[in-house]
Protein backbone atom coordinates (compact mmCIF):
# COMPACT_ATOMS: atom_id res chain seq x y z
CA UNK A 1 0.00 0.00 0.00
CA UNK A 2 1.23 3.22 -1.19
CA UNK A 3 0.94 6.10 1.31
CA UNK A 4 -0.56 8.94 0.43
CA UNK A 5 1.24 12.35 -0.38
CA UNK A 6 1.78 14.71 1.93
CA UNK A 7 -0.22 17.52 0.13
CA UNK A 8 -3.34 15.22 -0.21
CA UNK A 9 -3.41 14.55 3.48
CA UNK A 10 -2.68 18.19 4.17
CA UNK A 11 -5.47 19.01 2.23
CA UNK A 12 -8.11 16.08 3.18
CA UNK A 13 -9.96 17.81 5.72
CA UNK A 14 -11.00 21.25 3.27
CA UNK A 15 -11.87 18.15 0.74
CA UNK A 16 -14.28 16.44 3.02
CA UNK A 17 -15.19 19.83 4.03
CA UNK A 18 -15.66 20.86 0.46
CA UNK A 19 -17.41 18.27 -0.53
CA UNK A 20 -19.94 18.03 1.78
CA UNK A 21 -20.61 21.70 1.64
CA UNK A 22 -18.72 22.75 5.06
CA UNK A 23 -15.98 24.95 3.50
CA UNK A 24 -15.67 28.49 3.46
CA UNK A 25 -15.08 30.10 -0.14
CA UNK A 26 -10.64 30.05 0.03
CA UNK A 27 -10.51 26.60 0.97
CA UNK A 28 -12.93 26.04 -1.60
CA UNK A 29 -11.38 27.08 -4.50
CA UNK A 30 -7.93 25.42 -3.01
CA UNK A 31 -9.37 22.40 -3.35
CA UNK A 32 -11.16 22.63 -6.44
CA UNK A 33 -7.33 23.88 -7.76
CA UNK A 34 -6.31 20.57 -6.34
CA UNK A 35 -8.49 17.65 -7.41
CA UNK A 36 -7.63 19.38 -10.80
CA UNK A 37 -4.26 18.10 -10.88
CA UNK A 38 -4.43 14.92 -8.57
CA UNK A 39 -6.86 11.66 -9.68
CA UNK A 40 -7.06 10.03 -6.66
CA UNK A 41 -8.06 12.68 -4.34
CA UNK A 42 -10.66 13.23 -7.21
CA UNK A 43 -12.18 9.90 -6.90
CA UNK A 44 -11.97 10.79 -2.74
CA UNK A 45 -13.70 13.90 -3.58
CA UNK A 46 -16.36 12.15 -5.64
CA UNK A 47 -17.20 9.30 -2.86
CA UNK A 48 -17.58 12.12 0.22
CA UNK A 49 -19.87 14.16 -2.77
CA UNK A 50 -22.03 10.77 -3.40
CA UNK A 51 -22.11 10.49 0.79
CA UNK A 52 -23.10 13.95 0.74
CA UNK A 53 -26.19 13.34 -1.27
CA UNK A 54 -27.16 10.06 0.00
CA UNK A 55 -27.19 11.72 2.91
CA UNK A 56 -29.40 14.84 1.80
CA UNK A 57 -31.70 12.00 1.05
CA UNK A 58 -32.28 10.43 3.84
CA UNK A 59 -32.66 13.83 5.48
CA UNK A 60 -35.54 14.47 3.26
CA UNK A 61 -36.68 10.87 4.31
CA UNK A 62 -39.56 11.41 7.36
CA UNK A 63 -40.80 8.63 9.14
CA UNK A 64 -44.18 7.64 8.44
CA UNK A 65 -46.70 10.44 9.32
CA UNK A 66 -48.93 8.39 11.39
CA UNK A 67 -46.36 7.26 13.58
CA UNK A 68 -45.11 10.71 14.57
CA UNK A 69 -48.60 11.82 14.78
CA UNK A 70 -49.87 9.09 17.18
CA UNK A 71 -46.47 9.89 19.02
CA UNK A 72 -47.86 13.29 19.46
CA UNK A 73 -51.32 12.31 20.34
CA UNK A 74 -49.92 9.98 23.23
CA UNK A 75 -47.63 12.87 24.68
CA UNK A 76 -50.40 15.47 24.66
CA UNK A 77 -52.16 13.16 26.81
CA UNK A 78 -49.06 12.76 29.05
CA UNK A 79 -48.73 16.09 29.06
CA UNK A 80 -52.03 17.09 30.07
CA UNK A 81 -51.92 14.46 33.11
CA UNK A 82 -48.31 15.75 34.25
CA UNK A 83 -49.75 19.40 34.07
CA UNK A 84 -52.71 18.74 36.58
CA UNK A 85 -49.68 17.14 38.85
CA UNK A 86 -47.02 19.30 38.87
CA UNK A 87 -46.99 21.90 41.76
CA UNK A 88 -44.45 23.97 41.80
CA UNK A 89 -43.52 25.63 45.11
CA UNK A 90 -41.45 28.56 46.93
CA UNK A 91 -40.28 28.81 50.34
CA UNK A 92 -39.72 32.42 52.04
CA UNK A 93 -38.53 33.38 55.38
CA UNK A 94 -41.70 35.96 57.19
CA UNK A 95 -42.62 37.09 60.33
CA UNK A 96 -44.34 34.17 60.80
CA UNK A 97 -41.43 31.87 60.09
CA UNK A 98 -40.46 30.09 57.24
CA UNK A 99 -43.53 29.63 54.31
CA UNK A 100 -43.60 27.43 51.84
CA UNK A 101 -46.52 28.31 49.14
CA UNK A 102 -47.09 25.88 46.26
CA UNK A 103 -49.32 26.31 43.32
CA UNK A 104 -50.61 24.67 40.17
CA UNK A 105 -51.86 25.27 36.87
CA UNK A 106 -55.60 25.73 38.80
CA UNK A 107 -54.11 28.23 41.41
CA UNK A 108 -52.74 27.85 44.55
CA UNK A 109 -53.05 24.60 47.02
CA UNK A 110 -50.43 25.09 49.76
CA UNK A 111 -49.85 27.43 52.03
CA UNK A 112 -47.66 26.05 55.02
CA UNK A 113 -45.96 27.55 57.84
CA UNK A 114 -42.74 24.86 57.82
CA UNK A 115 -42.26 22.43 60.52
CA UNK A 116 -38.83 23.10 62.38
CA UNK A 117 -37.26 20.24 60.38
CA UNK A 118 -37.68 22.27 56.98
CA UNK A 119 -39.17 21.86 53.80
CA UNK A 120 -37.89 18.71 53.77
CA UNK A 121 -40.87 17.48 56.17
CA UNK A 122 -43.49 19.74 54.18
CA UNK A 123 -46.63 17.95 53.73
CA UNK A 124 -46.51 18.57 49.79
CA UNK A 125 -44.47 15.43 49.48
CA UNK A 126 -46.85 13.35 51.14
CA UNK A 127 -49.33 14.39 48.89
CA UNK A 128 -50.85 11.87 46.59
CA UNK A 129 -50.12 12.17 42.81
CA UNK A 130 -48.54 15.05 42.73
CA UNK A 131 -45.21 16.13 41.35
CA UNK A 132 -43.34 18.95 43.35
CA UNK A 133 -40.82 20.85 41.72
CA UNK A 134 -38.85 24.30 43.27
CA UNK A 135 -40.46 27.38 41.50
CA UNK A 136 -38.30 29.03 38.98
CA UNK A 137 -39.39 32.52 39.78
CA UNK A 138 -42.95 32.69 39.01
CA UNK A 139 -44.38 32.49 42.47
CA UNK A 140 -42.46 35.51 43.33
CA UNK A 141 -45.31 37.37 42.84
CA UNK A 142 -47.80 35.33 45.06
CA UNK A 143 -44.24 35.36 47.99
CA UNK A 144 -44.39 39.58 47.51
CA UNK A 145 -48.13 40.05 47.96
CA UNK A 146 -48.51 37.47 51.61
CA UNK A 147 -45.45 39.57 53.07
CA UNK A 148 -47.69 42.77 51.97
CA UNK A 149 -50.53 41.39 53.33
CA UNK A 150 -48.06 40.47 56.88
CA UNK A 151 -46.96 43.46 57.16
CA UNK A 152 -49.94 45.16 56.91
CA UNK A 153 -49.93 47.04 53.61
CA UNK A 154 -52.19 44.74 51.99
CA UNK A 155 -55.55 43.11 52.57
CA UNK A 156 -56.60 41.01 50.02
CA UNK A 157 -54.99 37.99 48.47
CA UNK A 158 -56.72 37.88 45.41
CA UNK A 159 -55.13 34.03 44.50
CA UNK A 160 -57.16 31.97 42.21
CA UNK A 161 -57.14 28.64 44.89
CA UNK A 162 -56.82 24.75 43.99
CA UNK A 163 -59.34 23.05 46.58
CA UNK A 164 -58.75 19.60 44.90
CA UNK A 165 -56.37 18.65 47.74
CA UNK A 166 -59.31 18.90 49.94
CA UNK A 167 -59.75 15.71 51.86
CA UNK A 168 -63.84 15.62 51.21
CA UNK A 169 -66.51 18.09 49.70
CA UNK A 170 -67.42 19.06 53.21
CA UNK A 171 -64.07 20.01 53.80
CA UNK A 172 -63.78 21.83 50.20
CA UNK A 173 -67.38 23.36 51.40
CA UNK A 174 -65.93 24.80 54.73
CA UNK A 175 -62.87 26.25 52.99
CA UNK A 176 -65.56 28.09 50.79
CA UNK A 177 -67.06 29.15 53.63
CA UNK A 178 -64.66 30.47 55.25
CA UNK A 179 -63.06 32.01 52.33
CA UNK A 180 -66.16 34.38 52.30
CA UNK A 181 -65.51 36.33 56.28
CA UNK A 182 -63.84 39.45 55.16
CA UNK A 183 -60.58 41.27 56.50
CA UNK A 184 -61.51 42.02 60.15
CA UNK A 185 -64.39 40.55 60.75
CA UNK A 186 -64.60 37.33 62.86
CA UNK A 187 -66.73 34.02 62.59
CA UNK A 188 -67.05 31.12 64.68
CA UNK A 189 -67.13 27.15 63.60
CA UNK A 190 -70.84 27.62 64.98
CA UNK A 191 -71.72 30.31 62.59
CA UNK A 192 -70.05 28.18 59.65
CA UNK A 193 -71.67 25.41 60.10
CA UNK A 194 -74.86 27.59 60.08
CA UNK A 195 -74.04 29.40 56.56
CA UNK A 196 -73.51 25.62 55.16
CA UNK A 197 -76.98 24.26 56.54
CA UNK A 198 -75.69 22.37 58.74
CA UNK A 199 -75.91 23.43 62.37
CA UNK A 200 -75.22 20.49 63.98
CA UNK A 201 -71.77 19.90 62.22
CA UNK A 202 -69.69 22.14 64.80
CA UNK A 203 -66.91 19.67 65.57
CA UNK A 204 -66.78 18.45 61.50
CA UNK A 205 -66.36 22.30 60.94
CA UNK A 206 -63.10 22.16 63.18
CA UNK A 207 -62.01 19.38 61.88
CA UNK A 208 -62.02 20.58 58.42
CA UNK A 209 -60.16 23.68 59.65
CA UNK A 210 -57.84 22.17 61.57
CA UNK A 211 -56.74 20.63 58.36
CA UNK A 212 -57.03 23.54 56.30
CA UNK A 213 -54.04 23.14 53.39
CA UNK A 214 -54.29 26.99 52.42
CA UNK A 215 -54.32 29.07 56.31
CA UNK A 216 -53.88 32.53 55.41
CA UNK A 217 -55.57 32.82 52.14
CA UNK A 218 -58.07 30.70 53.73
CA UNK A 219 -58.45 32.47 56.56
CA UNK A 220 -59.01 30.12 59.23
CA UNK A 221 -57.46 32.36 61.74
CA UNK A 222 -61.24 34.81 61.17
CA UNK A 223 -63.08 31.37 62.72
CA UNK A 224 -63.21 31.35 66.68
CA UNK A 225 -64.75 29.11 68.88
CA UNK A 226 -68.74 30.43 69.74
CA UNK A 227 -68.01 31.95 72.92
CA UNK A 228 -65.07 33.89 71.12
CA UNK A 229 -61.75 31.56 72.32
CA UNK A 230 -59.29 31.74 69.97
CA UNK A 231 -58.85 27.50 69.40
CA UNK A 232 -56.94 25.51 67.09
CA UNK A 233 -54.45 26.68 64.59
CA UNK A 234 -51.54 25.03 62.65
CA UNK A 235 -51.49 22.24 65.16
CA UNK A 236 -50.91 24.10 68.49
CA UNK A 237 -49.49 28.06 67.34
CA UNK A 238 -52.78 30.50 68.56
CA UNK A 239 -50.14 32.75 69.19
CA UNK A 240 -49.74 32.62 64.90
CA UNK A 241 -53.70 33.11 64.72
CA UNK A 242 -53.34 35.99 67.66
CA UNK A 243 -50.59 37.82 64.89
CA UNK A 244 -53.31 37.41 62.50
CA UNK A 245 -56.07 39.12 64.06
CA UNK A 246 -54.05 41.16 65.95
CA UNK A 247 -53.22 42.56 62.07
CA UNK A 248 -56.98 42.93 60.76
CA UNK A 249 -57.32 45.38 64.10
CA UNK A 250 -59.26 42.54 65.64
CA UNK A 251 -59.51 43.16 69.32
CA UNK A 252 -58.81 40.63 71.98
CA UNK A 253 -59.31 40.81 75.59
CA UNK A 254 -56.79 43.07 77.61
CA UNK A 255 -56.81 39.94 80.16
CA UNK A 256 -56.80 37.42 78.16
CA UNK A 257 -55.30 37.72 74.63
CA UNK A 258 -56.62 34.08 73.65
CA UNK A 259 -60.21 35.52 73.40
CA UNK A 260 -61.60 37.87 71.11
CA UNK A 261 -63.39 40.93 73.13
CA UNK A 262 -66.79 40.71 71.55
CA UNK A 263 -67.36 44.20 73.53
CA UNK A 264 -65.95 45.98 71.05
CA UNK A 265 -67.44 44.66 67.85
CA UNK A 266 -70.40 44.38 65.41
CA UNK A 267 -72.59 41.19 65.97
CA UNK A 268 -74.49 39.70 63.37
CA UNK A 269 -76.52 36.40 63.66
CA UNK A 270 -78.88 35.44 61.05
CA UNK A 271 -82.41 37.47 60.95
CA UNK A 272 -84.80 38.29 58.10
CA UNK A 273 -83.84 41.53 58.23
CA UNK A 274 -80.37 40.98 57.81
CA UNK A 275 -79.91 43.38 60.83
CA UNK A 276 -76.82 43.92 62.75
CA UNK A 277 -76.78 44.60 66.23
CA UNK A 278 -74.40 46.38 69.02
CA UNK A 279 -72.66 43.83 71.19
CA UNK A 280 -75.36 45.51 73.96
CA UNK A 281 -78.59 44.90 71.94
CA UNK A 282 -80.33 42.12 74.03
CA UNK A 283 -78.06 39.14 74.72
CA UNK A 284 -76.67 39.27 71.59
CA UNK A 285 -73.05 39.21 72.88
CA UNK A 286 -73.56 36.15 74.92
CA UNK A 287 -75.02 33.85 72.35
CA UNK A 288 -72.75 31.62 70.26
CA UNK A 289 -70.79 33.94 67.53
CA UNK A 290 -72.58 33.98 63.95
CA UNK A 291 -69.93 37.31 62.46
CA UNK A 292 -68.27 40.25 64.03
CA UNK A 293 -67.00 42.90 62.48
CA UNK A 294 -64.66 45.28 63.55
CA UNK A 295 -66.36 48.09 61.12
CA UNK A 296 -69.92 48.87 60.09
CA UNK A 297 -68.62 49.23 56.42
CA UNK A 298 -67.71 45.55 56.64
CA UNK A 299 -71.41 44.58 57.69
CA UNK A 300 -73.03 47.26 55.29
CA UNK A 301 -70.18 45.75 52.06
CA UNK A 302 -72.10 42.10 52.89
CA UNK A 303 -75.71 43.70 52.42
CA UNK A 304 -76.20 43.90 55.80
CA UNK A 305 -78.21 46.72 57.64
CA UNK A 306 -78.10 48.89 60.57
CA UNK A 307 -80.62 47.16 63.71
CA UNK A 308 -83.84 49.30 64.11
CA UNK A 309 -83.64 48.61 68.01
CA UNK A 310 -79.97 49.37 68.74
CA UNK A 311 -78.96 51.64 66.20
CA UNK A 312 -75.19 50.94 65.41
CA UNK A 313 -75.45 53.97 63.40
CA UNK A 314 -76.01 56.10 65.90
CA UNK A 315 -74.15 54.73 67.90
CA UNK A 316 -71.38 53.46 66.63
CA UNK A 317 -68.54 51.59 68.75
CA UNK A 318 -65.14 53.67 69.37
CA UNK A 319 -62.51 52.86 66.38
CA UNK B 1 -45.87 27.19 34.43
CA UNK B 2 -47.15 29.17 31.00
CA UNK B 3 -49.12 25.82 29.85
CA UNK B 4 -50.11 27.70 26.48
CA UNK B 5 -46.43 28.51 25.97
CA UNK B 6 -44.96 25.07 25.72
CA UNK B 7 -48.30 23.75 23.62
CA UNK B 8 -46.72 25.68 21.17
CA UNK B 9 -43.28 24.40 21.33
CA UNK B 10 -44.84 20.89 21.15
CA UNK B 11 -46.59 21.80 17.97
CA UNK B 12 -43.73 23.70 16.38
CA UNK B 13 -40.81 20.75 17.33
CA UNK B 14 -42.37 17.49 18.44
CA UNK B 15 -42.02 16.55 14.52
CA UNK B 16 -38.45 17.05 14.34
CA UNK B 17 -37.46 15.63 17.56
CA UNK B 18 -39.36 12.38 16.85
CA UNK B 19 -37.52 12.04 13.77
CA UNK B 20 -34.57 12.65 15.09
CA UNK B 21 -35.01 9.94 17.97
CA UNK B 22 -36.54 7.87 15.32
CA UNK B 23 -32.89 7.96 13.58
CA UNK B 24 -31.20 7.15 16.42
CA UNK B 25 -33.44 4.65 17.85
CA UNK B 26 -34.17 0.84 16.06
CA UNK B 27 -37.89 0.93 16.78
CA UNK B 28 -40.78 3.37 16.21
CA UNK B 29 -42.05 2.25 20.18
CA UNK B 30 -38.90 3.19 21.04
CA UNK B 31 -38.55 7.40 19.52
CA UNK B 32 -42.38 6.96 20.86
CA UNK B 33 -41.05 6.49 24.53
CA UNK B 34 -38.00 8.85 23.90
CA UNK B 35 -39.63 11.75 22.58
CA UNK B 36 -42.40 11.92 25.00
CA UNK B 37 -39.53 11.46 27.78
CA UNK B 38 -37.69 14.35 25.98
CA UNK B 39 -40.85 16.99 26.15
CA UNK B 40 -41.86 15.66 29.68
CA UNK B 41 -38.02 16.45 30.67
CA UNK B 42 -38.76 19.75 28.98
CA UNK B 43 -41.86 20.66 30.36
CA UNK B 44 -40.41 20.58 33.40
CA UNK B 45 -38.02 22.54 32.88
CA UNK B 46 -39.65 25.20 30.56
CA UNK B 47 -40.35 27.27 33.97
CA UNK B 48 -36.34 28.14 34.25
CA UNK B 49 -35.25 28.78 30.80
CA UNK B 50 -34.07 31.77 29.98
CA UNK B 51 -36.11 33.89 27.27
CA UNK B 52 -34.27 34.15 24.78
CA UNK B 53 -32.88 30.89 24.83
CA UNK B 54 -32.93 28.74 21.33
CA UNK B 55 -35.53 26.64 22.41
CA UNK B 56 -34.93 24.16 19.13
CA UNK B 57 -31.17 23.48 20.30
CA UNK B 58 -32.14 22.85 24.00
CA UNK B 59 -34.87 20.12 22.66
CA UNK B 60 -32.11 19.00 20.61
CA UNK B 61 -29.66 18.73 23.50
CA UNK B 62 -32.52 17.18 26.07
CA UNK B 63 -33.26 14.82 23.63
CA UNK B 64 -29.62 13.67 22.70
CA UNK B 65 -29.02 13.14 26.62
CA UNK B 66 -32.47 11.33 27.09
CA UNK B 67 -31.05 8.75 24.10
CA UNK B 68 -27.74 8.49 25.89
CA UNK B 69 -29.22 7.57 28.83
CA UNK B 70 -31.28 5.11 27.46
CA UNK B 71 -28.25 3.88 25.00
CA UNK B 72 -26.55 2.99 28.68
CA UNK B 73 -29.21 1.18 30.48
CA UNK B 74 -30.13 -0.41 27.37
CA UNK B 75 -26.11 -1.66 27.37
CA UNK B 76 -26.83 -2.55 31.08
CA UNK B 77 -29.48 -4.22 30.51
CA UNK B 78 -27.98 -6.28 27.76
CA UNK B 79 -24.56 -7.56 29.24
CA UNK B 80 -26.86 -9.14 31.72
CA UNK B 81 -28.90 -10.84 28.40
CA UNK B 82 -24.89 -11.89 27.48
CA UNK B 83 -23.81 -11.57 23.94
CA UNK B 84 -26.59 -13.65 21.67
CA UNK B 85 -28.33 -10.32 21.27
CA UNK B 86 -25.50 -8.34 20.21
CA UNK B 87 -24.90 -11.35 17.57
CA UNK B 88 -28.62 -10.92 16.13
CA UNK B 89 -28.01 -6.85 15.80
CA UNK B 90 -24.90 -7.78 13.76
CA UNK B 91 -27.40 -9.46 11.59
CA UNK B 92 -29.81 -7.25 11.36
CA UNK B 93 -27.22 -5.03 9.49
CA UNK B 94 -25.56 -7.29 7.34
CA UNK B 95 -28.20 -9.92 7.05
CA UNK B 96 -29.55 -11.21 3.61
CA UNK B 97 -32.10 -8.33 3.41
CA UNK B 98 -29.22 -6.10 3.63
CA UNK B 99 -27.65 -7.23 1.61
CA UNK B 100 -30.44 -7.41 -0.80
CA UNK B 101 -30.48 -3.16 -1.12
CA UNK B 102 -26.80 -3.07 -0.89
CA UNK B 103 -27.17 -1.12 -4.25
CA UNK B 104 -28.98 1.26 -2.45
CA UNK B 105 -26.81 3.92 -1.56
CA UNK B 106 -29.50 5.43 0.76
CA UNK B 107 -29.76 2.32 2.78
CA UNK B 108 -26.34 1.54 3.19
CA UNK B 109 -25.28 5.01 4.01
CA UNK B 110 -27.73 5.27 7.13
CA UNK B 111 -26.56 1.42 8.09
CA UNK B 112 -22.82 3.15 7.94
CA UNK B 113 -24.39 6.04 10.57
CA UNK B 114 -25.97 3.59 12.58
CA UNK B 115 -22.85 2.19 12.92
CA UNK B 116 -20.82 5.16 13.92
CA UNK B 117 -19.35 5.32 17.86
CA UNK B 118 -22.30 6.87 19.56
CA UNK B 119 -20.92 10.43 19.76
CA UNK B 120 -20.16 10.49 15.92
CA UNK B 121 -23.25 9.45 15.14
CA UNK B 122 -25.04 11.95 17.58
CA UNK B 123 -22.86 15.00 15.90
CA UNK B 124 -23.43 13.46 12.27
CA UNK B 125 -27.23 13.34 12.85
CA UNK B 126 -27.78 16.82 14.64
CA UNK B 127 -25.32 18.33 11.93
CA UNK B 128 -26.21 16.45 8.41
CA UNK B 129 -29.61 15.49 9.24
CA UNK B 130 -31.24 18.23 11.17
CA UNK B 131 -28.78 20.71 10.42
CA UNK B 132 -27.71 22.08 13.69
CA UNK B 133 -24.64 24.45 14.31
CA UNK B 134 -21.38 23.51 15.70
CA UNK B 135 -22.30 25.69 18.95
CA UNK B 136 -25.55 23.59 19.53
CA UNK B 137 -24.21 20.57 18.72
CA UNK B 138 -21.37 21.27 20.82
CA UNK B 139 -23.75 21.96 23.89
CA UNK B 140 -25.62 18.99 22.93
CA UNK B 141 -22.83 16.91 22.84
CA UNK B 142 -20.72 18.84 26.56
CA UNK B 143 -18.11 19.84 24.47
CA UNK B 144 -16.71 22.76 22.46
CA UNK B 145 -17.62 23.45 18.63
CA UNK B 146 -14.64 22.16 17.18
CA UNK B 147 -14.39 18.71 18.78
CA UNK B 148 -17.97 18.99 17.40
CA UNK B 149 -16.98 19.19 14.07
CA UNK B 150 -13.97 17.00 14.53
CA UNK B 151 -16.70 14.02 15.69
CA UNK B 152 -18.41 15.15 12.17
CA UNK B 153 -15.62 14.80 9.76
CA UNK B 154 -14.59 11.63 11.59
CA UNK B 155 -17.99 10.24 11.25
CA UNK B 156 -17.50 11.31 7.54
CA UNK B 157 -14.32 9.43 7.15
CA UNK B 158 -15.66 6.25 8.91
CA UNK B 159 -19.25 5.79 6.49
CA UNK B 160 -16.74 6.58 3.65
CA UNK B 161 -14.64 3.67 4.55
CA UNK B 162 -17.57 1.21 5.57
CA UNK B 163 -18.92 2.37 2.29
CA UNK B 164 -15.62 1.80 0.54
CA UNK B 165 -16.10 -2.04 0.23
CA UNK B 166 -19.76 -1.60 -1.29
CA UNK B 167 -20.09 1.13 -4.07
CA UNK B 168 -18.35 2.17 -6.52
CA UNK B 169 -19.32 5.69 -7.54
CA UNK B 170 -19.23 6.92 -10.86
CA UNK B 171 -16.15 8.45 -10.97
CA UNK B 172 -13.55 8.99 -13.83
CA UNK B 173 -11.29 5.63 -12.56
CA UNK B 174 -13.87 3.62 -12.31
CA UNK B 175 -14.93 4.62 -15.52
Amino acid sequence: MTSKPRVCVAIEPDLIAAATGEAAEPAAERVEAHVAACAPCRDDFARYRAIDSAVGALRSTAPPAGDADAARQRLIARLADLRTRILSYRVFPSSLGPILIARSEHGVALVEYLPREGVAASRLFRMAGVEAQEDSGDLEGLQRELLEYLDGRRRRLDWPLDFRGASSDFQRAVMEATVAVPYGAVSSYTGIAGDLGKPAAVRAVAQALRHNPLPIVVPCHRIVGSGGDLIGYAGNRLNLKEQLLGLEGVPTQPERASKIARRALYHYEPNPGREYCLPTCGDIARRPIGILFTRREQAEARGLVPCTSCHPELHPLPE
Amino acid sequence: MEGAAFDTVVTTHHGEIFRYLRRLSWRAAEADDLSQETFLRAYRAWGGLAADANVRAWLFTIATNVFRNHVRSERRRQAAHATVRTTRRELELDGPEEEAMAVEMKTLTEAAIRRLPLKQRLAFTLRKLHELDYEAIGQSLECSPESARAHVFQALRKIRTTLDGHVQPLTESTR
